[in-house]
């Protein structure tokens, strides 16, 4: 009876399965029966999770679905942690989707030279108002060939911004520091009080590298010096300025500016250590304010302020500044062509357009792009963060440029500056592996 | 037992389905490997072939020697701590009382634990500020002798090897209580009338008795220590400065960090390499010993 009856059950699905593919099948052929032919799009894209941003980004997706009925689109959303391999699996295979998330830096630059990509430039230059709303650099990452654009940001990572703990700077008379000078009294102060100066969570090595040293060599030896030495032309990073700025990075750490320990810790615990009042401030990165925006109460971020890191004496680069660059957007494939591309291009700017670009600044994240938000619909801390960043410029962040071995090895590097090596064999052992990558 | 189990025929056959999934997922992987060990490679676009090259640049590089260097540390730890406190324990918990059962389950919980809980419940022991570790010392007034456990390069592979240690001894008990009830009584019986007990009956009965399990052990012992990751990737990412770094997160480094595929296969290739040297000179002692 049993068996019989699981028959049936199993009967009776098949036959509704196949009733409704039936269905379907015929709306279809309804559909290009009718004036124009659907338009297939397919765009694949890494906001999977159930963040506000990713949330956000979606929704404008659906929009377009909704305002496009003759375009057939098919949306894919992949956890960041598989996408790239899964955009290389298809790339080898010549199958890329029409559009793809693309991040920028070598991603997207390698994807241009596999010939993957074509420029986007045209639904910039359809939307001049929204083009010239974009900050400086915005689209520098972007820019593979001259006058041509292949993609638009859909964010901003900015990674060197220095929080500071104000009422811990109230309690002792501390002078938020503005020179070298003003942060090295404020390192003694804190010390002699018990206090930690700078929470840092350096376990994973590339925190000293993206958060500290790119913005502190910076200013010590401009931005030109360092793209210089990145294409190793004319500089190399065992110039003098490179090992001074290093130097700096040492007399942080001979004066016991970061916790105890601070190689053995991750950055969300050095979030947590300076967020409870154990540390003054803390040198960090955009995500910093989302990761704050879960776990910490509104009370504990209000002390909480944002600023850039001091100015260095002598410097030849301008001291109002953070590093970090244009985040991540959409590209087009080189094979998509007609109709698709037009519809593909539309969808490019209903995505990164500027009601886009306001809501996803609106879900406390960043974005390369000149826009007021609402400040009830954001954290203060953000909001303190959003218009600090839109004042400052924006320098190079290291790992984004150097090849991946020079980066494991400045890395590596700071984390023995920090157990007593010294600047220039770190410096040494950067420039013969930069050397290494520029000329195989 | 029926005839049909036994038949070779079946025997074969039985084994068929795991020997094949074997093969295909670690035999042929392994020599797969070693052929990529032969090119730069970086994980896409053409391989170009380089010789003895990876090879080359692995003897002359610091790292890899220093990783070889923990990496014997770990053996060395793993084969003085683990075996000798199993077989302890295992003398100990031998009796099946209730205590010796509840021990026994307590020896061998971490073992039951994720390798990643492991290395995040000894990295909060370890914290520099707050951790269980520091808190202690700092209670019963051995203020001197707080560290940045995992940070300075002078105590943190010993800080390392004590949770993997504390973790792996479970597995041991196991064996060996095993390996100990299978003596049988009337062994037990005659050294008892030859007048052996205590050490001398341990020395020449027990231990001659379990010898083959020992060498077993210590096989295993010297395979896990020479391809423990899990632990290290967890609480330190061989870091900082590269100062815990062993082979296995030295190849895993190579390859996934700086996209160097074919000098990371060589780098596993020689893990391979290193295992199969120390595990048969540790087949050639202990033969003579037992011997």
């Amino acid at each position: 009876m049993k068996a019989k009856g699981k028959i049936g059950l199993l009967l009776l699905i098949v036959a509704l399965l196949l009733s409704a593919c039936g269905g379907e099948s015929g709306e279809k052929a309804e559909g290009s029966k009718g004036k124009e032919e659907k338009v297939k799009l397919t765009i694949w894209h890494n906001f999977a999770g159930d963040d506000l941003r990713a949330k956000t980004v979606r929704s404008f997706i659906d929009q377009y679905k909704q305002d496009h009925p003759n375009v057939e689109l098919d949306a894919q959303a992949i956890p960041p942690d598989g996408y790239r391999q899964r955009l290389s699996t298809v790339a080898a295979a010549n199958e890329m989707p029409d559009l793809f998330f693309v991040y920028a830096g070598s991603h997207s630059s390698e994807l241009y030279n596999a010939k993957l990509l074509q420029p986007v430039t045209e639904a910039l230059d359809a939307h001049p108002e929204w083009r010239d709303k974009f900050l400086p650099g915005a689209f520098d990452a972007y820019k593979f060939e001259a006058d041509q654009v292949y993609s638009v940001p859909l964010g901003m990572s900015a990674t060197s911004i220095l929080y500071y703990n104000t009422s811990l700077f109230e309690k002792y008379n501390v002078k938020v520091p503005t020179t070298w000078d003003e942060m090295m009294t404020a390192i003694k102060v804190f010390n002699e009080n018990k206090i930690t100066p700078i929470a840092l969570g350096n376990k994973a090595p590339w925190v000293a590298q993206s958060t500290i040293i790119g913005s502190l060599a910076d200013r010590v030896t401009g931005t030109d010096w360092f793209k210089n030495a990145v294409a190793q032309k004319d500089a190399k990073f065992t110039d003098p300025q490179f090992v001074e700025a290093l130097g700096y990075f040492k007399e942080l750490v001979d004066n016991k500016a970061f916790q105890e320990g601070a190689n053995s810790i991750d950055n969300t615990q050095a979030e947590q250590y300076f967020i409870q009042g154990n540390a003054a401030m803390m040198i960090s990165g955009a995500w910093t304010l989302t990761n704050l925006a879960a776990s910490a109460t509104e009370e504990q971020m209000k002390a909480i302020d944002v600023t850039v890191l001091p100015a260095i004496p002598g410097g030849k680069g301008d001291p109002n500044t953070i590093t970090g660059g244009a985040g991540g957007g959409l590209a087009l494939s080189s094979r998509t062509e007609g109709k698709a591309k037009e519809a593909a291009l539309e969808l490019i700017y209903a995505v990164s357009g500027p009601e886009a670009q306001k809501a996803i600044a609106e879900s406390n994240s960043m974005v390369m792009y000149d826009t007021e938000i609402d400040q009830a619909k954001v954290t203060s801390l953000y909001y303190k963060a959003f218009n600090l960043v839109k004042k400052t410029g924006i320098t190079p962040v290291y790992d984004a440029y150097l090849s991946a071995d020079a980066a494991d090895v400045i890395n590596n590097g700071l984390q023995e500056i920090m157990m007593g090596g010294t600047p220039e064999s770190v410096a040494q052992k950067v420039q013969d592996a930069q050397a290494r990558s520029v000329t195989p | 037992m029926p005839t049909a189990l036994r038949s070779k025929g079946f025997i074969a056959v039985a084994l068929l389905p795991a020997l094949l999934l074997f093969l295909m997922f670690v035999i042929v992987p392994v020599f797969w490997s070693a052929y990529y060990g032969f090119f730069s490679w970086k994980g896409f676009g053409a391989a170009s072939f380089i010789g003895l090259d990876n090879y080359r640049e692995m003897f002359q590089d610091g790292i890899f020697w220093r990783a070889l260097r923990n990496n014997l540390i770990l053996v060395a730890s793993s084969i003085i701590g683990q075996i000798p406190i199993a077989l302890l324990l295992a003398l100990l918990l031998l009796k099946n009382t209730l205590f010796s059962r509840f021990v026994r389950s307590a020896v061998f919980m971490p073992m039951v634990l994720s390798t990643v809980v492991v290395g995040l419940i000894w990295g909060y022991i370890y914290q520099t500020q707050f951790g269980l570790a520091n808190t202690v010392l700092r209670m019963i007034g051995l203020e001197s002798w707080t560290r940045a456990w995992l940070s300075d390069p002078q105590v943190n592979m010993l800080a390392i090897s004590i949770p993997i240690n504390w973790s792996n001894v479970g597995p041991y008990l196991v064996i060996f209580i095993a390996a100990l009830q299978n003596i049988s009584p009337e062994v037990d019986d005659a050294a008892k009338i030859d007048g052996a007990v205590g050490w001398r009956k341990l020395l020449y009965v027990t231990l001659p008795m379990i010898w083959g399990t020992v060498v077993v052990t210590l096989v295993l012992c010297i395979s896990g220590s020479l391809k423990a990751f899990d632990h290290v990737i967890v609480m330190t990412g061989g870091g900082p400065a590269r100062s815990t770094e062993l082979l296995a997160t030295y190849m895993y480094n190579s390859t996934f960090d700086v996209y160097r595929y074919g000098y990371g296969s060589a780098v596993s290739t020689m893990i391979i390499l290193i295992s199969a040297l120390l595990i048969g000179i540790n087949y050639i002692l202990t033969r003579q010993k037992s011997g």
